[in-house]
């Protein structure tokens, strides 16, 4: 005997009413006047919570009750489906449901440290080449406008430069589309990019920090790992494919405000930098290794790279002594950044920061070559 | 359209609608929902949402009875793949080339009214009360003519917006133009935007229908525009007081520490600040659309209240931030559990003679891509 609402299918006229099932599956009411109907015609809702269940007759007429476990007893008996009512179990299992929210969090964070990474990277290697190619177009167009300005480096120096570059190239398979720009980095200041489509961005205060073309030959090969792993199409597949994560496990873009969305953004996109810049490292590292150019210049000129934000180095040069040249400035502002690295330990606001642990990385060109030969 | 409600019975009583959903069994619900779309890696999302919407539709109770949704998950799965292939589409396009992008966002523009009235079918079709279906008239052509001046302003200011960058090396008398037209188009949008607003929601809801019945919506062109004028001057004098406190602390500021700590300030004033606008715009609303109600009669009550909106907003913000979306559950039902409980009918006689009509099956295309573009469809 199930206590609950008629309702005949035609008008939103309410009736109490009492449902009976019999021991063959025929349902009716007690106290309303119409046939019986076997168990196999009538449509049951599933259970959602407590929230009231339906029975729907083929007749149109629907009888609606809070007994909900008087409805699953009549479902487990004439149900022959196993997998019926089988997610309101779930859902009410104490002990799954906590389950469920450690994997989640788990699976949630593995997914996104190491999960998109690994698929970004399967997805930007089976691309064909003009997918990056087609992505840089009217990359620098637009860096020209925003930041650039037309480079100040005398002319020898450009060629100088060029032929080194054409020199790295030729023990590079597949490297003829890398091209080599100049341009003058104002506000941007000393910086190289690489770009989808192969081209290379050099700032003429990043060539001024250095007297040694080994030093410039060190960034080009790192530079030369980024395209040569197509970072740029890389990371444009990771973020896109974050977003359609978050949208797709939350459900609804609509209720999940956009500071949820904002927040893992930001933690991992710094992330996921870092781990390019590491696996471009390794790029230059190998082709330095294998044709004798010592990995120290990478380090030396990492450190420089530093030192040219430094206050110490921006003073130096605002005070246009004759004898401050940018290479004297930027000798003295490496010293003293060695010096205060020296004090200071890491902290936790190197997770924030795109290019965290640049100590490490310098590392590792500094052992092989004390290593090495010299 | 035949009036339900008959003369003779005048007897009005206040209905109040009930909410008695629970935090914790929504959790449970919440959670299975997601591990399950993570590991069918999504398609369960469609099953998701309609056992989401099961619950709260379920909780909401009016007279004895309670809502119910009946959507397939099949029909949302179907139209999710459509949004989804037609979000990546674009997503890809733009990011590649912004022209195509800007190509597939107009055509995508041009497509809005069709959404609007498909998503309204869908969502009302699939909503029911006592065995009886609501319903919405498919007006497509109405639809048209209702946002046809809003979507020539919109699409016409995107699409120069977007298009400034490239023509700033032009002459100036070309940029000149371009920025006067932009400026204008702008005013435009503002100066019409509660009239745009009033006529798209009148849209929605007298094309609406409890059975056979209609909705009828008494709100006028007037009400609309006193709420947004009252918002514009509100929000005026909320950021001209701050901006004069941050202009005379800066202006008086003597020693660096004190305008070090300016643009924290700043933030901690605009934040509540845009909140408050955000709750109130919210409140009202939603009290203009409810309250101005009616179905056959029987009239509708919403008298939500500015300042528990905020402290809701506030609270839920905070709970879903420090706990990484593992509150959103939480915050979702005490926000429905507010709004439901200040809405009432006055409820003529009973709510006994609703007919029912004969159902169709609805695509659910339109309420799918409304939702992957971030359009707000529904009322």
């Amino acid at each position: 005997m199930i206590k609950g609402i008629y309702y005949n299918g035609k008008t939103s006229e309410k009736k109490d009413a009492v449902l009976y099932c019999k021991h063959n599956g025929l349902i009716g009411f007690s106290d309303i006047d119409v046939p019986e109907t076997p168990f196999n015609s009538v449509e049951i809702s599933s259970r959602i919570g407590n929230t009231p269940r339906y029975l729907n007759f083929p007749d149109g007429s629907q009888f609606e009750t809070a007994d909900n476990d008087a409805i699953d007893e009549i479902v487990s008996t004439f149900s022959s489906s196993i997998l019926q009512g089988l997610i309101h179990k779930l859902e009410s299992a104490k002990s799954f449901v906590l389950f469920t929210v450690a994997s989640v969090v788990i699976f949630g964070w593995l997914f996104i440290q190491y999960g998109i990474p690994f698929i970004s990277k399967e997805i930007a290697e089976r691309l064909p080449e003009e997918a990056s190619q087609y992505m840089g177009q009217g990359v620098l167009d637009i860096m020209d406008k925003q930041w650039f300005s037309e480079t100040t480096l005398p002319k020898e120096k450009q060629a100088e430069l060029q032929q080194l570059f054409d020199d790295l190239k030729t023990n590079i398979d597949g490297s003829q589309y890398l091209k080599l720009v100049f341009r003058s980095g104002d506000s941007i200041g000393a910086n190289a990019f690489a770009l989808p489509d192969g081209t290379i961005v050099f700032t003429d205060e990043l060539i001024s920090l250095t007297d040694n073309n080994l030093d410039i030959a060190a960034i080009m090969l790192h530079e030369i790992g980024h395209i040569k792993n197509r970072h740029a199409l890389r990371a444009t597949i990771q973020q896109s494919s974050l977003a359609i994560f978050i949208v797709a496990v939350t459900g609804d873009v609509s209720t999940s405000s956009s500071i949820i969305t904002a927040i893992p953004f930001m933690l991992v996109k710094s992330g996921f930098s870092q781990g390019m810049e590491i696996e471009a490292d390794s790029y230059a590292l190998n082709y330095m290794q294998k044709y004798n150019i010592n990995p120290i210049h990478f380090a030396n000129m990492m450190e420089k790279l530093e030192a040219s934000f430094s206050d110490e180095f921006n003073n130096c040069i605002k005070e246009s002594k004759p004898q401050n040249t940018r290479i004297q400035c930027i000798n003295i502002a490496v010293k003293q950044n060695k010096a205060k690295d020296k004090k200071q330990s890491k902290g936790l606001l190197d997770y924030f920061s795109t290019h965290p642990g640049s100590r490490e990385r310098t590392e590792r060109f500094r052992v092989p070559a004390n290593a090495g030969s010299d | 359209m035949d009036n339900i409600h008959t003369e003779n019975e005048t007897n009005t009583n206040n209905q109040p609608f009930e909410f008695t959903g629970k935090a914790l069994e929504y959790f449970a619900i919440w959670i299975v929902n997601v591990a399950l779309t993570i590991l069918t890696l999504g398609i369960y999302s469609a099953w998701a949402k309609v056992r989401t919407n099961q619950y709260f539709y379920g909780n909401t109770l009016l007279d004895g009875a309670a809502f119910r949704y009946t959507a397939r998950p099949i029909q949302i799965l179907k139209g999710r793949i459509i949004a989804f292939i037609l979000f990546v589409l674009y997503y890809f396009a733009s990011m590649a080339n912004p022209v195509v992008g800007g190509i597939i966002f107009l055509f995508i523009l041009l497509l809005i009214p069709a959404f609007v009235v498909m998503s309204m079918a869908f969502r009302l079709r699939n909503s029911m009360y006592r065995n009886v279906r609501f319903n919405f008239d498919k007006k497509f052509a109405q639809a048209y003519k209702v946002f046809f001046i809003p979507l020539l302003f919109a699409g016409g200011y995107l699409l120069l917006a977007s298009q400034i960058n490239h023509l700033q090396t032009a002459d100036t008398e070309t940029s000149t133009m371009l920025g006067i037209t932009i400026a204008v188009l702008l005013l435009g949008i503002i100066l019409m935007f509660p009239w745009w607003e009033y006529i798209v929601t009148r849209f929605k809801v007298v094309h609406a229908k409890y059975g056979d019945a209609d909705f009828s919506f008494s709100a006028t062109m007037k009400n609309y525009y006193g709420m947004y004028i009252k918002a514009y001057l509100l929000s005026i004098v909320i950021f001209g007081v701050i901006g004069a406190l941050v202009a005379t602390l800066m202006h008086t500021a003597t020693s660096d520490a004190v305008s070090s700590i300016v643009p924290f300030l700043i933030f901690i004033l605009i934040f509540p600040a845009y909140l408050w606008l955000f709750a109130y715009f919210q409140t009202k609303r939603t009290n203009l659309i409810f309250g101005n109600l009616d179905i056959a009669g029987h009239k509708v009550r919403s008298e939500l209240k500015t300042g528990y909106m905020l402290y809701l907003y506030v609270t839920n913000t905070l709970a879903i931030v420090f706990t990484l979306g593992l509150l959103m559950p939480w915050a979702k039902i005490r926000t429905a559990r507010y709004r439901i409980s200040v809405t009432s009918i006055d409820v003529v006689g009973d709510l006994s003679q609703f007919v029912t009509t004969q159902e169709q099956q609805q695509s659910a295309m339109g309420e799918e891509i409304g939702e992957m573009f971030d359009m707000d469809l529904g009322f």
